[in-house]
């Protein structure tokens, strides 16, 4: 079985794994206790960490707030900012393909008498910087839009978008999680106030994320978890050390590999469109060609059936808009334009750093296999352009 | 989730294709393609016996199997016996989950069209269809 999810979850780097290893045993403490050596190398261990994730996101070590993961950061991002708002900013504006992770917190929004705009997109998956201006108001208090897409892989415009949202004093939220370490990731350069990340999507460890939030801006924000003061007031709750440890260590190792990473996965991801544009009839790339993230493919298979095409892929590990017997279509390809369908049988490709060209070309095969089996078995007018 | 019985019919179906149009050939047709599953079902009428049947399908896979197990069922049947096969027995041997056990009768639906449409074609041959057991 080929692993070609990586935008679902990587696996924990061996690098990454050793780092973390001792802070389940012999070096337990915890990282808020002031009153002995445990507790001191249990803080060392997590503000070395922080460094770690600063640097990869050209942020200061101060800036970068610990959590459960990138759900919870989008929470902390979105409803902490939300409650501290003035009372005269009750407008949100986010993407009507985000994460469900961003959805969810913006449209409880919604419930509390906010006002929420879910911007529409193009084909492409393209926010268009000038649809943001337009939407944004001196009462919007926040926007979000996600750095690149976790579905179809295409990068927005960010530093654009933020510039515009700026204008009127408006708070710019990312979730950069599938970013993160892909592509360079520079929060300045980006402009953004708060800024999602999730270690196990950069072989770090499950569990553990983080939000960037920019100096000043944490006045703008107030805790959603709130207990033992930890994380600068802004996170409650004893610090996950192994997992952020491990978290810093795959940063770290992404700072001096990603751009060896992303030129490889940029040449398998072209192989492997390549490859299926070749040996699947009427294939079809789903979102943009370019910005998009390397190693990341999504395409719609005219003429098979979404859940028929799932179970029929027995040899490799890819994500569709299909689940079994509850085939629900992804609400992003169906926004991009895409019909149930269409949706229903496309394929989420995500290469990843053990991803070898035998994989690219083996998956392929058996993409093409698959297909052309099923389009065998189906009526002759169901293979649709 | 699916039973093994779904699964190997998917990955290996048998009997599928076309019977190209002659005297003794019905088709029959149910479900759309606009509303995710459609069947095809073709079957060869020779002496009141169904000597070949072929099928088509777009669908889920309980689709796929449902119409491979009747059309598996139609060959070497008489056309009196063909109606043995019902969409419960279908459900049944294939244990389709409830919300894919229409695929079943559609599967059924599309057989039924087939002997029908043999019988209202013109007897080239004149002969008498038998009717057994």
């Amino acid at each position: 079985m080929i692993y070609l999810d990586h935008h679902a979850t990587t696996p924990v780097d061996p690098r990454v794994l050793e780092a973390m290893l001792p802070y389940f045993t012999e070096a337990f403490g915890n990282a808020s206790s002031r009153t002995h050596r445990f507790g001191w190398e249990a803080n060392g261990a997590v503000e070395r960490a922080r460094k770690q994730v600063a640097a990869l996101i050209g942020a200061d070590a101060r800036e970068v707030i610990f959590t459960s993961g990138a759900t919870e950061a989008n929470h902390l991002a979105i409803a902490g900012a939300a409650a501290a708002a003035p009372p005269d900013r009750r407008h949100a504006v986010t993407v009507v393909t985000e994460h469900k992770a961003v959805l969810e917190p913006v449209r409880r929004l919604a419930a509390e008498g906010w006002s929420i705009t879910e911007l529409p997109v193009p084909a492409s998956g393209l926010v268009d910087p000038a649809a943001v201006a337009a939407a944004v108001t001196p009462a919007t208090a926040l926007v979000s839009v996600m750095l690149a897409h976790n579905e179809i892989g295409v990068v927005q415009p960010l530093a654009d978008i933020a510039r515009v949202a700026h204008a009127h004093g408006a708070l710019v939220h990312t979730d950069a999680v599938q970013a993160l370490g892909r592509i360079p990731v520079d929060v300045r350069t980006l402009g953004v106030d708060l800024a999602s990340f999730s270690a196990h999507k950069v072989y770090g460890p499950k569990g553990v994320g983080a939000l960037f939030v920019a100096r000043g801006v944490e006045k703008r924000l107030r805790a959603v978890i709130t207990g033992g003061g930890q994380e600068r007031g802004l996170r409650g709750g004893t610090l996950n050390v192994p997992g952020i440890v491990g978290f810093g260590a795959a940063c770290a190792v992404a700072t001096q590999e990603q751009a060896r990473d992303a030129a490889r996965l940029q040449s398998l991801g072209d192989r492997m469109w390549n490859a299926l544009r070749a040996q699947v009839e009427g294939v079809a790339l789903n979102g943009t060609v370019a910005p998009r993230l390397p190693g990341s493919v999504n395409v719609r298979i005219p003429g098979v059936e979404g859940e028929t095409l799932l179970l029929g892929l027995t040899d490799i590990a890819v994500s569709t808009g299909a689940a079994c017997l509850s085939a629900e279509p992804s609400h992003v390809l169906t926004a991009l334009g895409l019909s149930r369908d269409e949706s229903l049988a496309s394929l989420r490709i995500g290469l990843g750093r053990q991803t070898t060209e035998a994989d690219v070309d083996s998956a392929a095969a058996h993409i093409a296999a698959v297909v052309k089996h099923l389009r065998a078995t189906a009526p002759v007018a169901g293979v649709r352009g | 989730m699916y039973s093994t019985a779904v699964l190997e019919r998917v990955r290996n179906p048998q009997r599928v294709g076309v019977l190209p149009d002659a005297a003794d050939v019905g088709t029959g047709e149910a479900g759309s393609l606009d509303a995710g599953t459609w069947a095809r079902v073709q079957v060869r009428v020779q002496d009141g016996r169904i000597t070949d049947a072929r099928f088509k399908v777009f669908g889920c896979s309980a689709a796929i199997a449902a119409t491979g197990l009747v059309v598996e069922r139609l060959e070497g049947a008489t056309v009196a016996d063909a109606g043995l096969v019902t969409a419960d027995r279908v459900v049944q041997e294939l244990a389709l989950p409830d919300e894919r056990a229409h695929v079943a009768t559609l599967a059924v639906d599309a057989a039924r069209r087939a002997l029908q449409d043999v019988q209202q074609k013109p007897r080239m041959h004149g002969c008498a269809e038998t009717v057994e057991g």
